[in-house]
């Protein structure tokens, strides 16, 4: 439960809020690389952290991502010619670079400098595996560049796609670490989805559904270890991290490769679900790259043209109460993506904690609304950098491993939870 | 024409949630193990708590040990001694909270009275001064057999926030 003050800090993400200076402090994946293929194609509007913004790629291939709107009378400059190294507004033909300076004003002389006086609010944009980041914080507190491990491997090992989810973030990542809803929600897909099945560890996740849980403080946020009996005197362990703001991993299964999540605000009713899938030592198989685009594993399938899942509330999601009633999904919806997404939008755009009753197993989820509120204050007391913004705390793998009883997760996995080039997941 | 889901997804929908409450204060019974958690458990005790009840000590019968005795008390912060088992028998939950590093091999009595009772027992471990990794490992080890959730938190802060979360 949380107190009505507290949802809405934790929720709300606009500029000028604690969380949204909290998240202003991080690289935050913006846009797919697909979605800016090539110098000067067409640009992308895009909202994030409650503003409105506008991507695009020069004449020389350079990223930009600028106010959306033309400082001359409003007009939104996706409307805008991409020409010659800059966004045309098509209404007077005012001129913006990537940075956003302008450097055009038709009506007015060159001479007169008037262009240079006017200049866009302007953030970052740069390329890493496959993914276009922006940093959306103070210029001279910018981190160093993201080094979580799905986008430090060869591209050709690495696949990821992002959908729409029509509610707040922090009801979306709090799926992310909430281990205890896999054995309930997600049941059937163990079995039948490509991306997980014929797993050895899955027989653990269906022999025992109540699961122990530990939480430990990382550097950069949590390990959360669900723990399941396993032969003889040892624990089938499947450790999800958590670095913070909006990162989250999902445990392996077997030698498939290994996912998880961003949970990006683009305002307070909505979000980017951003899903990586990468193996660390091996280029994905074209069966599993086709199993991603078909909307397998943590991914879906999209309406066509669009980011937006073809599962979604416009369409109740396809439910399908038949195979509900068969056993075929425990929730009547296909696809892992989607169970979760139809859950959490259910909860309304912007979850009201103040009417949930948590439990025990729920202490994850209140461990990680509680380091992001220390770190939101923190940060607006005393200045001090959040956890997850130094690129060390991105180096975290999740892992699923079998350890006897008296080993302590954090310590036994140790090596297992380093990202380390070259070496192979340690999953079961 | 709009989905059902759609309909019902939106902000104004939400607002017709309706307002009763749903559900009924807990009784939450919250153990030290050890005099350094006691401490740090004191002063939180005098917050403002709907059914929770703080335990500064436990003693148990000399006969009795670790994992088979439950003939053994709790003492609240007022010096009050309470029956264990009628404690635990009362209660929704149990939180046991232990300092790292600190002997808290009691938890076993409180397990066997939550066994009794059929009640969820949740393991806290909070800093210590000067504690190492190999006390955390102990503080572990010492719970890990009985508490259904174990936090090792960076901050004696964490309990006030878990329980408050809990709507202890």
């Amino acid at each position: 439960m949380l107190r009505k003050e507290q949802n809405d800090y934790l929720t709300q993400t606009g500029p000028g809020t604690p969380l949204g200076n909290l998240f202003r402090c991080y690289w935050m994946p913006a846009l797919l690389a697909e979605e800016l293929p090539e110098p000067d194609c067409p640009p992308v509007r895009l909202k994030l952290l409650s503003e409105r913004l506008l991507a695009f790629r020069d004449s020389e291939g350079k990223l930009g991502l600028i106010d959306e709107f033309c400082a001359h009378r409003g007009v939104s400059l996706w409307f805008g010619r991409n020409e010659e190294c800059g966004i045309r507004c098509p209404y007077h033909g005012w001129k913006f670079d990537v940075s956003g300076q302008c450097v055009e004003v038709p009506s007015e002389p060159v001479e007169s400098g008037y262009a240079k006086k006017i200049k866009l609010k302007s953030y970052p944009l740069i390329e890493k595996g496959g993914v276009l980041w922006t940093y959306m914080g103070p210029p001279e507190k910018q981190p160093p560049e993201p080094e979580f491990e799905f986008c430090t491997v060869p591209l050709n090992q690495t696949f990821m796609t992002k959908r729409l989810q029509e509610s707040n973030w922090l009801q979306a990542m709090e799926g992310g670490i909430d281990s205890s809803h896999v054995s309930w929600l997600h049941r059937g897909d163990l079995s039948n989805d490509p991306l997980f099945k014929g797993a050895a560890g899955n027989k653990y996740n269906m022999k025992d559904l109540s699961p122990v849980f530990e939480v430990v403080e990382n550097d950069g946020g949590l390990l959360i270890g669900a723990r399941r009996n396993a032969e003889d005197d040892q624990y089938y362990w499947r450790i999800t991290p958590w670095v913070m703001p909006c990162y989250t991993g999902v445990p392996p299964r077997g030698d498939h490769p290994i996912h998880g999540h961003f949970w990006v605000p683009i305002d307070d009713e909505s979000c980017w679900a951003w899903s990586y899938d990468y193996h660390p030592t091996r280029p994905l198989t074209e069966a599993e790259v086709s199993a991603m685009r078909d909307g397998k594993g943590i991914h879906v399938k999209y309406v066509p043209g669009t980011y937006i899942p073809a599962a979604n509330k416009n369409n109740d999601y396809l439910m399908n109460r038949a195979a509900q009633k068969a056993g075929k999904t425990f929730s009547g919806i296909e696809g892992i993506g989607m169970q979760d997404a139809s859950l959490q939008e259910s909860m309304g755009p912007i979850c009201d904690r103040t009417k949930e009753n948590l439990v025990g197993t729920d202490n994850g989820i209140i461990m990680a609304r509680h380091r992001l509120m220390r770190a939101a204050r923190a940060l607006a007391e005393k200045g001090t950098i959040p956890p997850g913004v130094d690129p060390e705390h991105h180096k975290v793998r999740q892992a699923a491993l079998l350890l006897k009883h008296d080993v302590q997760f954090k310590e036994g996995a140790k090596e297992a939870l380093k990202a380390k080039k070259g070496v192979r997941q340690t999953s079961v | 024409m709009l989905s059902e889901s759609a309909r019902m997804t939106t902000a104004r929908e939400a607002s017709y949630r309706i307002q009763y409450p749903n559900s009924r204060e807990r009784a939450v019974k919250v153990i030290a193990l050890d005099p350094v958690a006691a401490t740090v458990l004191e002063p939180i005790s005098k917050g403002a708590w709907h059914g929770a009840a703080f335990f500064t000590s436990l003693n148990f019968a000399a006969t009795a040990t670790p994992g088979q005795g439950l003939d053994a008390w709790l003492k609240d912060v007022t010096g009050h001694a309470m029956n264990l088992i009628s404690e635990v028998a009362a209660s929704d939950f149990v939180v046991v909270i232990t300092s790292v590093g600190e002997d808290a091999r009691a938890v076993s009595v409180i397990a066997d009275a939550c066994k009794l009772h059929n009640k969820t027992l949740v393991g806290l471990i909070v800093p210590r001064e000067g504690a190492t990794d190999a006390d955390v490992t102990a503080s572990l080890a010492d719970l890990r057999p009985y508490a259904r959730m174990l936090v090792v938190a960076s901050g004696a802060d964490y309990i006030e926030a878990m329980l408050t979360a809990l709507r202890a």
